[in-house]
């Protein structure tokens, strides 16, 4: 049994929507953290440090939330840290909890992601918000928007890698189908492709309906070191492979700005650390923001060399070879954004476990699953392949 | 519910930056030229690609021509290869015809300095 070993002993969400339910962020965190420690089957008093993950105080009108949170769920006393990577800070915050695990400096960690994205502001105004992820001083101050930086870095991918306005609608269609059979989901939608693509754009070429939505939500995980998993949790998925890497902050600072290159690089050390190839990976839950970024993303990942016509042939459906965004991905099951990385590798451990929602869960669950998130367009990557427990 | 407005107003230092934003606000492009390997970055970059920190400050013609272009309520933007730089640059187009591709770089009309491009057409008539 190699001390490295991280168990995923609980693993929970809330519900990802537009919260109109007079529910805070305190709320949401505190649901899904209790539901993954009710699953690990530990006691909270077992539990050493608390990592959560939250893009921006402005969300929440809260600094320092690690405190606030490890108050609110009975962790006082523990060190109690936020991680932010942007887009990337749920799956930032899991790989510092599990290199802690690693470290044997550990029993038990939570993390916790959580972000009001939808309900606490405009949303022009958290568009504005998302402007500051990329260099205020240049790219920023050009009044440039998320969607726009991205559509121009797949102008330049779909210009090597020909994918269309098909490829596109049928990205959307696939994740939306997806999100219909999960409860959880913020949009789970049945959009034809006229409809998809009669949908006004908001920067060429991505239409309203290419885009992710901006949601409420938590997700929460126990990850825990292998002596101290309780029996009844021995056989529990595990994190075996981490990768982190940056890109260029400006897109034309890049060789290629069509390329995710830092997925790349995040994606190889991931599998070195877990003795896989890429194409051992069986299951993804890849970083949707946009319709073109799951192609760029599978690709950059090596999970494809030819992304319309792998698309095309059904390899990324529920029946596929290779599952992709299962739970809707962001633009399916929505995109809280602290609570994103973090409630991918929820999605994953429960499909490895056979635990998911039952219209999604897969009968011969892999060997293997891969979550990938990413901040800005690819400039903070993080990737975390899981394998099933011991027993299967 | 607790509605609640927060307005807070910036004041930021501009730093190593403060050649490049100058240049903004009138509408100059100063960019980066490496020591080590003569590279020309545009936005300047603090450490070249090649990994050098040793650099001066170069005009440039302020004329680029456009590689990618998104339209949509925002406004236009692009993905812009300027004269004389080795990297590119995202600007706001102002003003640009669909099939111009060439322009120049002008002052943002706000009271941000923002890397803004025109038709060279517009200025040439101006």
């Amino acid at each position: 049994m190699s001390s490295n070993e991280v168990i995923v002993t609980g693993a929970a969400i809330t519900p990802f929507n537009r919260r109109k339910d007079g529910t805070g962020f305190r709320d949401w965190a505190a649901m899904a953290f209790d539901n993954a420690v009710a699953m690990a089957n530990i006691e909270i008093k077992e539990i050493d440090a608390l990592f959560v993950a939250s893009e921006s105080d402005f969300f929440s009108m809260q600094l320092n939330p690690a405190a606030v949170l490890a108050s609110e769920l009975g962790l006082t006393g523990v060190a109690a840290t936020r991680c932010e990577g942007g887009g990337a800070s749920g799956q930032v915050a899991v790989q510092a909890a599990a290199r802690l695990l690693q470290a044997t400096e550990a029993r038990h960690v939570a993390v916790v992601g959580v972000d009001p994205s939808a309900s606490s502001l405009s949303g022009d105004a958290i568009r504005a918000l998302y402007g500051y992820s990329f260099d205020t001083w240049t790219d920023g101050m050009t009044g440039i928007n998320s969607t726009a930086l991205y559509a121009l870095s797949y102008q330049a991918f779909t210009a090597q890698f020909h994918t269309s306005e098909e490829s596109l609608a049928t990205v959307t269609m696939q994740n939306r189908k997806n999100a219909c059979e999960n409860p959880n989901s913020h949009l789970p939608r049945q959009d034809t492709i006229q409809e998809i693509n009669a949908s006004p754009f908001i920067a060429s070429p991505y239409r309203r309906l290419h885009c992710s939505p901006l949601s409420d939500g938590a997700a929460a995980l126990i990850l825990s070191r292998h002596k101290n998993t309780p029996r009844s949790r021995a056989n529990a998925p595990q994190i075996i492979g981490m990768g982190a890497a940056t890109d260029h902050m400006h897109l034309g600072a890049r060789s290629d700005p069509g390329l995710f290159k830092a997925k790349t690089q995040a994606m190889q050390s991931a599998c070195t650390e877990a003795g896989i190839k890429p194409t051992d990976v069986r299951l993804a839950e890849v970083y949707d923001a946009y319709a073109g970024a799951q192609l760029q993303a599978l690709t950059a990942l090596g999970l494809t060399n030819s992304p319309a016509s792998d698309l095309m042939n059904g390899n990324f459906r529920p029946g596929g070879d290779c599952p992709i965004n299962l739970s809707g991905g962001l633009m399916g099951q929505g995109a809280p954004v602290g609570a994103t990385g973090v409630a991918q590798v929820v999605t994953c451990a429960q499909i490895l476990e056979g635990c998911y929602h039952s219209n999604l869960q897969l009968s011969n669950p892999p060997k293997y699953a891969l979550a990938d998130t990413h901040g800005g367009v690819c400039t903070t990557a993080a990737v975390t392949i899981l394998s099933q427990g011991n027993a299967a | 519910m607790i509605v609640y407005q927060q307005i807070l107003n910036y004041t930021l230092n501009s730093g190593w930056l403060t050649p490049f934003v100058t240049g903004l606000k009138a509408g100059k492009a100063k960019a980066r030229k490496c020591n080590c390997c003569s590279k020309v970055s545009f936005p300047p970059l603090r450490v070249c690609l090649c990994g050098s920190a040793e650099g001066a400050w170069q005009d440039l013609s302020g004329t680029g021509t456009i590689i990618w272009r998104t339209t949509g309520p925002d406004g236009d933007f692009a993905l812009v290869q300027c004269d004389g730089a080795d990297t590119q640059t995202i600007m706001r187009l102002i003003e640009f015809g669909a099939n111009v591709t060439h322009g120049k770089i002008i002052a943002s009309d706000t009271k941000q300095p923002a890397l803004c491009l025109t038709p060279n057409v517009r200025t040439e008539m101006l």
